[in-house]
């Protein structure tokens, strides 16, 4: 229904444009120059006009409608029922208007249903005639504007200039997006389980003693994924930094021009590969392997180890670290390099003493980033890392993460109103923590910046 | 009396390609001790290329070549046994453009002399900055703030803190390139005082694209154009009866 | 401080021997620190060739499928083709016998065999008849075995002579010169490693009666009672697995005249004679007692050369491909009857709960799809948002702040953008799950920013001497910007935008958030369609269980790698075609 809406108002404006161009044309006659702007701008302006109005319409229409829809079947449930269970109606009660399978029936489940039948089909109709609608009366009146003194140009790129602002304003919404989404739910979640026992507790195990809904607020303590993320993290780094360091030292200041054609291609390979693929690499390849080489050695290694998912996210993290740094030492100005070398230094010696300290706001800012992009990688952990939530520092073992926890929770087969709480809290977690790594790793690429711009 | 001084760089046959281009064609040049030579010429004219090959500073281009023989005290540079992180801790250079470390005016200076190993402990290093900065003539102006930034003096003093730091590293040469075009000219001046006093200690060449500043510090005046020696006498013969043609318009300010 | 202070340079320094020992150190310092280099690169090197090396590999393996050959019995308008199958396999092997063997016999054709027929019954190229000769697909197992994964048939010639005797249902093998002698070897081995793990799982009983003996202090009671009695238990199975050892160990140390039992935890011994395969159960150095797999044709005494001994190391209960399929497989590879071809079928079909017939046309279809959604949605938004930001942003607090968000999303963890999308495209906007639009969404959004930083920067490398030209012969900023600014940015734009979509291409996390980690075996038709995406199929092949799942989660990974290469190959030559130096 809506996207037939969306089609109708997109072929109104085309429409609009063809006439009224036409129009311009005509009054125009032999001495188009008498016209302000040409008819290809009145086409435009018409055009524009009308398809933006039936589309905010639609789309404003639709999230207005669907908050309303919301309010409509919560105010419609019976009374004294806690927030979960009315969430579990309303969600089994929807499902059940689509034809999907719900968790459970019901009299109260079956009201929803056919109230939000109702209700989506009223929704429907009425934004697909209110956005047909408003699209038509915005041509007719971008019709009559037609003649010759009308700037249609002016008015073309003020609406066309609006529009982009617009578009760079998605990245605003994107973000607010993000935050918003992630809020709502993780207060929901926390105004149920006091954050001190999430931030603190030791013990994880969030569906294993849900009743009604109701999770126990002593088994969603996510201290052990921080611990696993932590130890995975550190791994990586460990692998990721001395090789991409080394790698960018060396690329920078040692390799011959030759080389570096070579060695550059190879690490963007490695930085193009999806994290799907290094996370099949893991679990096939070189957890086995570490496994093998343990029992070799008489250590008993897991065969889902912090180690071999920590080592291949290094991996996939080298690249990162070392075209970062390779850019921010590239950027240290020759002039320092020279007076070095005036001064008789080894390579070795300006690298230590004069490249590394002059970039390092830079290689630390990659850092950063790197230690960043290993928290909230995903695919390498669900596919290499455990499930199991286990405390402990030894690389040997498994450990799970914060992001294994998430997709674990929103995938398994739990009720989706059940599971999104913690799910949500621990991505609102990684989010914040991301973003504090990424402004503070931001903030030291632009200090670096004004130093040697 | 300049033919009295002993001679430092006996230069014959320098070539210099840079890939495809011909940057030196065949030059000979004697280079005297304890005195200033400027080297002179338009723009591209090959004074500064010629001036990076004292101390294998065009060694860090990849494609530059050079031929011909360099001899520092009857030494050829160039040959195999000259590791050049050595030749160029005795062939001190100073850049156009002031090029402190981005370190402490003391970490500055004690640069050269911590990586060469000249001081034995703390105490030495510590005469040695002072007497490097004193001998750069910025001893009174920094010293009460020897930790502080190099990077935060002023151009003039930048440049003097170069000075001082290629200084430190006891050369036995100063190479210049062009060391006052980046400077105001009261900096300049101060700037020029300095090296006409190394010139009483070091055997010390400099690179200028002005006259006026050749004729102000200089003993000796090398001429370049095209790549080309043109002529080299002392500086005074140099402006007052060049005898090529290239030189007369050159220093008559007819092309440059 | 004075200058007359300084004293005159030393000029013997940097020539003194001091100064020449000093540098070699610091010229080894320095080779030092070009080998870490050298060393670093060589391990990224490494990591990258294991990884790709891994992949191929297994993708040569999943590049051909094996049939089988034999004759079908089809009816005009048969409908149950996996009758068919299993009726063509008996009537090919009647030996096979009993209900264990004839669930093996079957368990070597997959239903792609059925639906092979199916196809072609539908598209009318099938043939009927009493005896149609027929392409059966093997099941994994079976394809499996035929690639070596469960270990080679190892041959052993043998130079004596082979008398056979029929006894009841078993076969009196005497063979010349201790021909059996490293067959007994093998078996001995075999119980020896049993005796091994029977050894160990008795040290597991003690070390759980100690534990329970230090716990036994500190209850009483009716509890007390229950542990005496479990560390009894423990003691008994201990003693009874100690017994069981030591039974093994006997026989591993008696003579080889004695005739050993051989049984499913030992390496598979096979005697290839007379055109069928026996085998051995019993085995002394120079007799042997064999049951028949495939029949043989006589009961002939044979010499020395005319018969073989053939193990299979992998002892039978350890791999799924059992005694009585390696004997058929084997027979029909001697005769000739099993076909290796390229397994084109991958592309052609769907997702599978069965390895053989599992394909990735409906990933391939669901990632072209989401990737349409994606491109429609970031390429003209991210343009749009970098000219904006570049021609007409008025340079403000709020414009660096846009500036900022977009550093910062483009660092955002993917999995984040997932939940984003589940929260606002799924339950608000109510988008399909797992559909092609909801993933489009979702990945358009993280690819924004790329689109946006490397559109800004083609943007920014347009000269302003071309804004001045348009502008100066009256042209407004919107006509400048949209008629010369913006097509000479168009290369470098379109660049960044193709280097967003590979990275969206293979992402995979925020698609599971969404649903599109649901199992589809249909192609989707639309953009609201239920699908699944190229890197989310890799996902749940290797998540699988079955073996042969591992070389088709290597070719859908190659599949990906492949379309990457080209997209990214189609950005450089973008890039060195039309790059512009101003």
């Amino acid at each position: 229904m809506l996207s037939w809406a969306a089609l109708l108002v997109c072929a109104l404006a085309v429409a609009g444009f063809f006439v009224a161009k036409g129009r311009a044309v005509a009054l125009g006659g032999d001495t188009p120059a008498i016209l302000h702007s040409r008819p290809v701008y009145h086409g435009g302006f018409v055009a524009i006009r009308t398809a933006l109005a039936g589309l905010c319409v639609l789309i404003f229409g639709l999230i207005l409608s669907n908050i309303a829809i919301r309010w409509a079947l919560y105010s419609g449930l019976p009374a004294g029922l806690s927030g979960i269970e009315r969430d579990l109606i309303v969600s089994d009660g929807v499902a059940l208007a689509g034809g999907n399978l719900a968790s459970r029936s019901g009299e109260a489940r079956d009201v929803v249903a056919a109230l939000y039948a109702r209700l989506s089909m009223i929704q429907g109709w009425g934004l697909a005639l209110a956005s047909v609608g408003v699209a038509g009366f915005a041509l007719m009146r971008g019709l009559r504007q037609v003649s010759i003194p009308f700037r249609a140009r002016s008015r073309f790129e003020r609406i066309v200039q609006i529009v982009l602002a617009i578009s760079a304003g998605i990245a605003v919404l994107t973000t607010i997006g993000i935050v918003a989404s992630l809020l709502g739910q993780t207060l929901v979640f926390f105004s149920e389980i006091p954050v001190w026992n999430f931030l603190f507790g030791t013990l994880w195990s969030p569906l294993s003693g849900v009743h009604d809904g109701a999770m126990d607020p002593g088994k969603v303590g996510a201290v052990p994924l921080f611990a696993g993320t932590l130890l995975i993290t550190v791994i990586a780094m460990l692998v990721a930094v001395p090789v991409g360091l080394f790698s960018a030292i060396y690329l920078s200041d040692f390799a011959s021009a030759r080389a570096r054609s070579i060695i550059k291609p190879m690490l963007e390979i490695l930085a193009g590969i999806p994290t799907v693929v290094y996370g099949f690499f893991a679990a096939i390849t070189v957890a086995p392997f570490l496994r093998d080489t343990g029992a070799a050695m008489g250590l008993s290694v897991s065969s889902e180890s912090a180690l071999a998912a920590g080592v291949v996210m290094g991996i996939m993290i080298i690249p990162f670290i070392s075209s970062l740094s390779d850019d921010v030492i590239n950027a240290v100005p020759q002039s320092l390099r020279d007076g070095s070398y005036g001064l008789g230094a080894t390579k070795a010696e300006t690298i230590r003493n004069v490249i590394l300290p002059a970039a390092l706001p830079g290689i630390m800012s990659a850092v950063l980033l790197g230690v960043s992009r290993a928290i909230g990688e995903t695919m390498i952990v669900v596919m290499a890392a455990g499930q199991g939530a286990n405390l402990t520092a030894n690389p040997l073992e498994a450990v799970t993460t914060v992001t294994v926890q998430i997709v674990a929770l929103i995938t398994g087969d739990t009720e989706a109103s059940t599971a999104a709480g913690p799910a949500f809290a621990l991505g609102f977690t990684l989010f914040c923590i991301t973003l504090i790594f990424n402004i503070w790793a931001l903030r030291l690429v632009r200090k670096y910046r004004e130093v040697y711009d | 009396m300049t033919e009295t001084d002993p001679i430092k760089f006996r230069c014959q046959g320098v070539n210099v390609w840079y890939g495809q281009t011909h940057a030196i064609k065949d030059n000979d040049i004697d280079i005297h001790d304890k005195a200033v030579t400027a080297f002179i010429g338009p723009s591209g004219c090959g004074k500064s290329t010629f001036l990076r090959c004292l101390n294998r500073m065009n060694d860090t281009i990849d494609i530059c070549r050079v031929s011909g023989s360099l001899l520092l005290d009857g030494e050829d540079i160039y040959s195999r046994e000259i590791d050049p992180v050595q030749l160029r801790a005795r062939v001190g250079m100073v850049f156009q453009k002031p090029n402190p470390f981005p370190k402490s005016i003391y970490d500055n200076v004690a640069y050269g002399p911590r990586i060469h190993g000249l001081a034995r402990n703390k105490a030495d290093l510590d005469v040695i900055v002072g007497e490097s900065l004193g001998a750069a003539g910025l001893w009174d102006e920094v010293k009460d703030r020897l930790a502080a930034p190099g990077t935060g003096l002023s151009g003039g003093q930048q440049q003097r803190l170069c000075i001082a730091r290629a200084i430190a590293t006891k050369p036995e040469v100063l190479l210049m390139d062009e060391p006052c075009s980046a400077l105001d000219p009261i900096a300049t001046e101060t700037v020029e005082e300095l090296i006409s006093g190394l010139g009483e200690r070091y055997c010390v060449v400099i690179v200028t694209h002005s006259m006026q500043q050749a004729n102000r510090i200089s003993r000796r005046t090398a001429f370049f154009h095209l790549g080309n020696l043109v002529e080299y006498d002392t500086t005074d013969a140099i402006f007052s009866t060049p005898q090529d043609e290239r030189t007369i318009g050159y220093v008559s300010g007819r092309f440059g | 401080m004075t200058e007359a202070a300084t004293p005159p340079p030393d000029a013997s320094f940097h020539s003194s021997e001091e100064a020449v020992a000093r540098l070699k150190k610091r010229r080894s310092a320095e080779t030092r620190l070009k080998l870490y280099g050298m060393i670093a690169i060589g391990l990224a090197a490494l990591a990258l060739v294991a990884l790709l090396w891994n992949i191929v590999a297994r993708t040569m393996n999943a590049a051909t499928e094996h049939y089988i050959a034999i004759e079908a019995q089809i009816e005009p308008d048969e409908d149950d083709f996996l009758k068919v199958v299993k009726k063509s396999a008996r009537a090919s092997f009647p030996y096979v016998s009993g209900r264990t063997g004839k669930r093996e016999l079957y368990g070597l054709f997959s239903d792609g065999a059925a639906d092979d027929m199916r196809r072609a019954q539908e598209a009318g190229t099938l043939e009927t008849g009493e005896a149609v000769p027929m392409r059966f697909l093997v099941s994994d197992t079976a394809d499996l075995y035929m690639r070596g994964e469960f270990g080679a048939l190892e041959s052993q010639e043998s130079a004596g002579g082979l008398t056979i005797t029929e006894d009841g249902k078993k076969f009196v093998l005497r063979a010349q010169d201790k021909a059996f002698i490293d067959a007994v070897g093998r078996a001995k081995a075999g119980l020896a490693r049993e005796a091994d793990s029977l050894r160990q799982q008795a040290a597991r009983q003690i070390a759980g009666i100690t534990v329970q003996q230090a716990r036994l202090d500190s209850v009483t009671g009716l509890e007390r009672e229950d542990m005496l009695a479990q560390i009894d238990g423990f003691r008994k199975t201990r003693d009874r697995l100690e017994g069981q050892a030591s039974a093994l160990d006997a026989l591993i140390t008696g003579s080889g005249d004695t005739r050993l039992e051989l049984t499913d935890r030992m390496a598979s011994f096979f005697v290839m004679v007379n055109g069928g395969i026996l085998k051995l159960t019993e085995v002394s150095a120079d007799t042997a007692l064999a049951v028949p797999l495939v029949p043989l044709d006589s009961a002939d005494p044979v010499a020395g050369g005319a018969w073989t001994l053939r193990i299979l190391d992998r002892p039978e209960v350890g791999r799924p491909v059992k005694d009585q399929q390696v004997a058929i497989l084997e027979t029909l590879q001697r005769e000739g009857r099993i076909e290796e071809v390229a397994n084109w079928k991958f592309f052609s079909l769907s997702d599978s709960t069965q390895p053989e017939i599992a394909g990735i046309k409906g990933a391939l279809i669901g990632s072209l799809w989401t990737m349409l959604v994606t491109f429609s949605l970031a390429f003209p938004i991210g343009v749009m948002a970098a000219i904006y930001l570049e021609e007409f942003a008025p340079k403000n607090r709020f414009t660096d702040f846009i500036e900022v968000n977009i550093n910062n999303l483009a660092a955002v963890p993917s999995i984040v953008f997932g939940l984003l999308g589940l929260a606002v495209f799924l339950n608000f906007f109510g988008v399909p799950r797992s559909s092609p639009l909801a993933g489009g969404l979702v990945l358009a959004l993280m690819t924004l920013p790329t689109v946006i930083i490397a559109a800004r920067a083609a943007i920014r490398a347009v000269p302003p001497s071309i804004r001045w030209a348009a502008m100066g012969i009256g042209a407004s900023k919107t006509q400048t910007v949209f008629h010369h600014v913006l097509p000479l940015a168009m290369p470098g734009i379109l660049t960044g935008t193709i280097i967003g979509m590979a990275q969206a291409l293979g992402e995979t996390a925020p698609l599971l958030m969404i649903g599109m980690v649901a199992f589809i075996t249909a192609v989707p038709e639309g953009i609201t369609d239920s699908a699944t995406v190229l890197p989310v199929q890799v996902f749940n092949w290797a998540n699988a269980s079955e073996r042969a799942f591992d070389m088709r989660t290597a070719a859908a990974i190659a599949v990906l790698l492949a379309f990457l290469v080209v997209m990214n190959a189609i950005a450089i030559i973008l890039r060195k075609r039309f790059e512009r130096r101003w």
